[in-house]
Order: C-alpha cells, then sequence, then structure tokens
C-alpha cells in the first residue's frame, strides 16, 4: 500500500494527498480531514523524512565498496552513513574485494531483497552489473567518473590533475629525478594519475625514466616492495610520488630501512591523505582527497534521487534528477617532500 | 516608512540586516536578531561537509576581534530544517553558503532555495583555512560559481567580496555579468591580532579575520569601489556599531548594511539602537534611506579633480586644553607651538595637511585660503 491508494481510495490525485503530509495549509481543510480520515483507516504511516512517502520502501541503501580495509571506503561510507542515519535509513556495507563473483552476487542481493538505493565505486564495478542496475531503474549513484553513456547521478574528483599537482609540488622544490609507484592499473584512478605524473614532467621538459615507473599491489607491503626496488637501483630517485598512502606508509618504511632520510635523501608524496596521513613520520605530504565529502554529498544525491522518484508531482524535479557533483584537490603539504614553504603548509595551495 | 529598502527584489522594512556569523547560527539566534528590527539575517556559512571548529577561535583587543572559526557546524540537513522554521516564523533569511567547486556550490544552494531560503549569499571569501588567494578573488572561479547557482535557483543570490581582490572594480563586473543579483562586503580582513612576546606565540595559533571597528574604512572603500564599478546593489559590511556608521555606508553606495562583530560587543540591542537611530537622521533631514544611497559618491574625486588651493590651519580660538599637545606633535613641520597654555601657530610653516584638524579633540582648527 503507498500514497497511491490513498489517493484512490479517496478519489483525489496523488498530488493532493501529497500536499496534505506537506503543505497541510493549501488543501480546504474538508478535504484534509476526509484524507487523513482514509489515511487512518488504511494504517498508511508517512515516514517524517522521505517527502514522496512511499510505503514500499525498505528503509536500506547500500554502500558497495571494493575494499575494505582501504581507509578511503570507511572514510566515505562514513558520508554515506551519516546522511542515511539522518534521514532515518539503515546502510548496508558491502565489501567486493574487486571480486567479479562478489560484485555479481552482491547486486543480485542488492536487487531483488530491493534496497532503495545503492552507491557505487565507478571503475570497480562490472560494465555488464552497471547496465543491469540501470535497466532495474533502482536510484544509485556513482562515486567517481568512467568513460561511457552511464545515466548516473556521480560525484567525482579529478585523479590526473591530483596527481600532475602532487608531481609538479616537488618539481617545485627543486626535484627532478621523480619515480612514481603506480597503483594497479586497472582501475581508472591509478590510470590518470600515472597521466598526471607524466605530464608534470613533460611540462617541466623533464626526461621520463621508464625504471623509476613501477607498478605495486594497493597495500602496505605493495608499496614497501616498490619502493625497496627503487631504492636500491644503482640510479635511485630523490624522490617518489606514489598513488596511495596506504603505500606511500609501506614505502617509508622501505627507505627507512635502506638506511635513507626522508625527505633529506628522498623525498615522498602520497595521495588520498587519509586518517593515518599526519601522524607517520616524517607526516606525509599527499594530496587531499575530500572522501568523507564525497560519501556525503553521494549520499545526498541518492535521497534527492527517491525523493524525486516517489514524489508524485510531475514537478521539473524529474528534468535535473541526475546530477554530478565535482569536487576538485588539493595538495596537503606536510613534512615527506622537503618543502620550503611553510605559508603552502599553512594554507593549502 | 522611510527606511524601507527594495534590494534584489526584497522589500525590506528597513537597510539594516545581521551578517554571517556565529550570531546567526541557529534559529534562536537569528530570531533574535530578527525580533531586535533587523530586516534579514545572513546565517552562518553553510557547507557540505562540517569541520569542527579549532578552539580558541576567537581574540578581541582594541575593539577589533581576529577569528578562525571556519564554517557552521551544522550539516546541511539540519540548516534545511532550521531554514523552514524560520520562514515558518515569518523571518526572512538568506542562506550564506560555501563549496569548492561550481557544482558542489549550484547543489547547496539548490537546496537551501528549495527549503525556503529569501535569497542566497555566496561566502567564498574567507581569508583563513582556504588557500593564500582567498577563493573569491579568482574572477574565472567566481564567474562560475554564479553562473551555476543562478541556473539552479529563483532567488537573488548575492555575492560577498573579500577587501583581498586585487582588481575589484573587475571582480565586480565579472560577478554582475555572471547575473548576480548584488555584492556584499567586506568579509573579514587577513590578520594576525599580536603576539604574546614572553612566549613568542601568536595570540591565535593561526591566521585568521579581522573584523570589528577598525575595518570600517577598509569596508567603506570597498563598497565605494564596487558601487562605482556595478549596477546590482550593494550591501556593505564591516565595523558597523552604530547608526552614522551605516548610513556612511549608504551613501558611499550600499542600499543595505550588515552588522556582525557589534552584535559581540554590543548584544543584539545594537540592531534597534542603529534602526532607530537610522530613522531619527532620516527624519530630522526629511529623507528617505532610498534617497541616501550613494550621495557621497559624487564628492568622491579623482586627484586630477581636486583643486590645488592655497588652504592654511586657522585656529578657531584660543586653545581649551592647557595640558593637552596634540596637534603641537603631530604638526610635522613645526607650525604649531605651545607657550603659556597657549597654541602660537607660524602660518609661514604651515603647509595645509589638515592633521590638526582632525586630531584636535575639540575641533579648534579649520582650513581656509590663505593667499
Ligand atoms: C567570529 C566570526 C565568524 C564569522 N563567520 C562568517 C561566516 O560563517 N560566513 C561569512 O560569510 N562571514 C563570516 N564572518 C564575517 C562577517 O560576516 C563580516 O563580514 C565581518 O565580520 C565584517 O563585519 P563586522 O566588522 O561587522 O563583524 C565572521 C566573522 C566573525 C567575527
Ligand atoms: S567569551 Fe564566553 S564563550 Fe568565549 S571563552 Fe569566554 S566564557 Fe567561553
Ligand atoms: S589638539 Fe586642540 S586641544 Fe590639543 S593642544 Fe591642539 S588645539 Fe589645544
Amino acid at each position: 500500500m503507498n500514497i497511491r491508494d490513498v489517493a484512490q481510495r479517496a478519489g483525489v490525485s496523488v498530488a493532493t494527498v501529497s500536499r496534505v503530509l506537506n503543505h497541510p495549509d493549501q488543501v480546504t481543510p474538508k478535504t484534509r480531514e476526509r484524507i487523513l480520515e482514509i489515511m487512518k483507516a488504511m494504517d498508511y504511516t508517512p515516514n517524517w523524512f522521505a517527502r514522496g512517502l512511499n510505503l514500499n520502501r525498505t528503509g536500506v541503501i547500500a554502500l558497495l565498496i571494493p575494499n575494505i580495509m582501504n581507509p578511503i571506503y570507511t572514510e566515505i561510507a562514513k558520508g554515506v552513513e551519516e546522511v542515511a542515519h539522518n534521514k532515518g535509513y539503515y546502510t548496508l556495507l558491502c565489501n567486493s574485494e574487486d571480486s567479479k563473483e562478489k560484485e555479481a552476487a552482491y547486486i543480485e542481493m542488492l536487487l531483488h531483497r530491493k534496497v532503495d538505493g545503492l552507491i557505487f565505486i565507478a571503475g570497480h564495478l562490472d560494465p555488464d552489473l552497471m547496465t543491469r542496475i540501470e535497466e532495474t531503474r533502482l536510484p544509485a549513484v556513482m562515486i567517481g567518473k568512467i568513460e561511457g553513456n552511464w545515466q548516473f547521478s556521480a560525484v567525482y574528483t579529478d585523479y590526473f590533475e591530483g596527481a600532475r599537482k602532487a608531481t609538479a609540488h616537488l618539481i617545485e622544490n627543486g626535484y627532478s629525478g621523480i619515480a612514481h609507484i603506480t597503483g594497479n592499473l586497472r582501475f581508472i584512478e591509478s590510470a590518470e594519475k600515472l597521466n598526471g605524473y607524466r605530464e608534470a614532467l613533460k611540462n617541466a621538459d623533464i626526461q621520463i625514466n621508464p625504471k623509476w615507473i613501477i607498478g605495486g599491489e594497493e597495500t602496505i607491503e605493495g608499496g614497501y616492495l616498490a619502493a625497496k626496488r627503487l631504492v636500491r637501483n644503482p640510479n635511485p630517485p630523490e624522490a617518489i610520488f606514489i598513488a596511495n598512502d596506504w603505500m606511500a606508509f609501506g614505502a617509508i618504511d622501505a627507505i627507512k630501512t635502506e638506511g635513507f632520510r626522508i625527505p633529506e635523501d628522498i623525498a615522498v608524496v602520497g595521495f588520498d591523505n587519509n586518517r593515518m596521513s599526519g601522524l607517520v613520520e616524517p607526516k606525509l605530504t599527499t594530496v587531499n582527497l575530500p572522501v568523507y565529502k564525497m560519501g556525503l554529498t553521494a549520499s545526498r544525491l541518492l535521497f534527492d534521487e527517491m525523493d524525486t522518484l516517489s514524489s508524485t508531482s510531475e514537478s521539473d524535479e524529474k528534468a535535473d534528477q541526475k546530477q554530478q557533483i565535482f569536487l576538485p584537490l588539493t595538495i596537503k603539504v606536510r613534512n615527506s617532500c622537503g618543502h620550503q614553504d611553510r605559508i603552502k603548509a599553512i594554507f593549502g595551495e | 516608512m522611510r527606511l524601507k529598502m527594495d534590494f534584489m527584489g526584497l522589500s525590506l522594512k528597513n537597510p539594516v540586516m545581521v551578517a554571517a556569523g556565529p550570531w546567526s547560527r541557529n534559529p534562536e539566534t537569528i530570531m533574535r536578531s530578527l525580533d531586535a528590527g533587523a530586516s534579514a539575517v545572513v546565517t552562518e556559512t553553510i557547507a557540505m561537509e562540517v569541520r569542527q571548529n579549532v578552539r580558541p577561535w576567537i581574540y578581541s583587543k582594541n575593539e577589533g576581534y581576529q577569528n578562525v572559526r571556519l564554517y557552521s557546524d551544522h550539516a546541511l540537513e539540519q540548516w534545511l530544517i532550521f531554514i523552514r522554521q524560520i520562514k515558518k516564523e515569518g523571518g526572512t533569511v538568506i542562506a550564506s553558503i560555501m563549496a569548492h567547486s561550481p557544482s558542489e556550490m549550484a547543489y547547496i544552494a539548490k537546496s537551501v532555495y528549495k527549503a525556503g531560503a529569501d535569497a542566497i549569499e555566496l561566502g567564498l571569501s574567507i581569508p583563513h583555512g582556504e588557500g593564500v588567494a582567498v577563493m573569491g578573488s579568482d574572477p574565472d572561479h567566481m564567474y562560475n560559481s554564479v553562473k551555476r547557482v543562478i541556473q539552479s535557483v529563483d532567488i537573488p543570490v548575492m555575492v560577498k567580496f573579500s577587501p583581498h581582490v586585487t582588481n575589484i572594480s573587475e571582480l565586480a563586473k565579472v560577478v554582475e555579468k555572471a547575473g548576480a543579483s548584488g555584492i556584499s562586503a567586506i568579509d573579514t580582513v587577513r590578520s594576525i591580532i599580536g603576539v604574546d612576546l614572553e612566549t613568542s606565540k601568536p595570540l591565535l595559533a593561526t591566521y585568521g579575520g579581522y573584523s570589528g571597528v577598525p575595518i570600517k574604512p577598509i569596508g567603506l572603500a570597498t563598497v565605494a569601489s564596487i558601487a562605482q564599478s556595478v549596477k546590482i546593489p550593494v550591501c556593505g559590511i564591516g565595523g558597523i556599531s552604530n547608526w552614522s556608521d551605516g548610513l556612511e555606508y549608504m551613501m558611499l553606495g550600499a542600499s543595505t548594511i550588515q552588522i556582525g562583530s557589534a552584535i559581540m560587543t554590543l548584544g543584539s540591542e545594537v540592531i534597534s539602537d542603529v534602526i532607530e537611530g537610522m530613522d531619527k537622521w532620516l527624519e530630522q533631514k526629511r529623507l528617505r534611506a532610498e534617497g541616501i544611497v550613494g550621495k557621497a559618491l559624487s564628492n568622491l574625486k579623482s586627484f586630477d579633480e581636486i583643486e590645488i588651493l592655497p588652504y592654511k590651519a586657522v585656529l578657531k580660538d584660543a586653545c581649551p586644553e592647557s595640558s593637552c599637545e596634540t596637534c603641537v606633535v603631530g604638526c610635522l613641520v613645526g607650525a604649531l607651538e605651545k607657550k603659556n597654555g597657549n597654541i602660537v601657530y607660524h602660518q609661514e610653516l604651515c603647509n595645509g595637511c589638515g592633521l590638526c584638524v582632525s586630531l584636535c579633540k575639540d575641533q579648534n582648527f579649520e582650513l581656509k585660503w590663505r593667499l
């Protein structure tokens, strides 16, 4: 039973019922009384927060993340959950471990159990599954942006620009022998970071040394191993830009155990600005990925979409149902990059 | 009636509004200002993400304040409820919002618009916590943000300016071209209010924004420059603590004004005092508020237009203060001397600078032609 049933029983439009709930002053007292009466008789209890008031709701949204061990995703989850909680919703956390099977199983489960909405990470979900979600018209929001004709609301950022800025920051600090430890290049954000690194070197007329670009697993250990390889090279780099902070922590450990000082011998810049980045020694200079805010924003977009879907008035809201919000990246200057620029450390860029 | 003002399409009962800040942090504080007579209140700035405010966040010294507060500590959803609540009580509320990209800005704008805000103020001019260059000093960024916001809402959009802008006139024109309905100025001025010599520590832990009485001249100049650059209305802010401050802003082109720090110094009574004072003055002069907007602008001259006249100081009376030597010390060319409790004036040395005229509390000097 939903708002439509109430409208049908009362012999009025759905919009009128909605008005009774949201703008009672706009309905004549007589109609209002009658509709409230019917609602009571039908045991119809609208959710306070939901404007559309669809009783078929589960009161649950899902967040599908690729790796629960990566603090980026826990912070995204914090943002998503916070908004959902304030709206009276529960958040179901699904951890796919970047496994196609797990992803598929989760998506099927979610579509069948009918959660009210889904947030997922672009580039970490099989395109076929995305198509499947799109076809079912489940309200869904993606975090990130990928090539393709997807009609999802999205909150996204510019990894290319973030990596370019991070590398350019090292160049500004006087480094030219800059290596890059990439993330898993199967993922678009890692590929974009690599391109941003290349672009910064190109802009500064610095020859790219292919030996200084090495991939790693996106874990502390992955960063550790990759950094060891770079540092043991007969011609070690002066600075390393690392695709994520988690890996950078491993790299810092490797560089220190090999007897080098950071940043005096080798400077390090990471990416993400996770909660530990300001605590490791030396404090890590990194690119601030506004993950918590991405979670908040994605969740807001999702609830907007859910509200619009069940909102009954044929208003203009339908037209702008899909929203795309861009959040820019900035560098968080700390100590690992050998900067001389205290003012940049205080103010940011 | 005298005080009525049409501002960006809002018809206001008077030109006195309350600025964004912690004195406008929730419905209770906002209603307090409205009850004191403010025609509209700007909310503390609403952002997508609530960042914890550091403590301490404010320091007061010599009538000025340095603050290192960021934005409101209430979430967007909470503000939407607040705004509805204030609207229900009949208040006029302007939502101050900030964001880091045009699309994000437009999103928050749309949310507060749907909640019923009467207008929006874009708060991109905070001088701390957001970069060495104030966000709102970049014309391209301003243009894109304003444009996106205007496309998303159907209420007036005002843009708040920082004094930290190289070419304020150019920026004002950019914002007008983007479709803004008004400009407010100024936000706080980047500051360090002092250093504790014993501990070698700045009085607050980081750079902050300066506000209160000492920033009024900066605000006046900024408002005048904006008013002389664009047709859209201007809202004057900065160091307003009494009715004459407000009228000065208006004479330099502000249609409305906002009171901020004075609420911390004087309480919300300052709002009713300013309104009453303005009303009395206008009544005496048989003027309407609308009639004085920009009246002093035509008297702002370029250097070329200021005629070089042979002014000299003239002592009006015998010096009334036997223990005072202010003008004597101040006069850089030694044209004033104090002898036996009286001022001896050497006209041949006087170069007509005018300092003694403003220095003497008893207004004992004036400038006159002396050929
Ligand atoms: C403690 C404090 C907090 C403020 N918070 C905001 C804010 O959230 N948004 C904003 O646009 N301006 C903020 N301001 C700036 C004021 O709105 C105003 O522009 C400035 O203080 C100058 O006016 P005043 O001298 O009357 O205070 C704040 C000022 C102070 C002192
Ligand atoms: S002024 Fe008031 S709020 Fe501020 S520290 Fe003192 S007692 Fe606390
Ligand atoms: S400033 Fe005025 S009162 Fe003081 S010494 Fe000069 S004239 Fe006398």
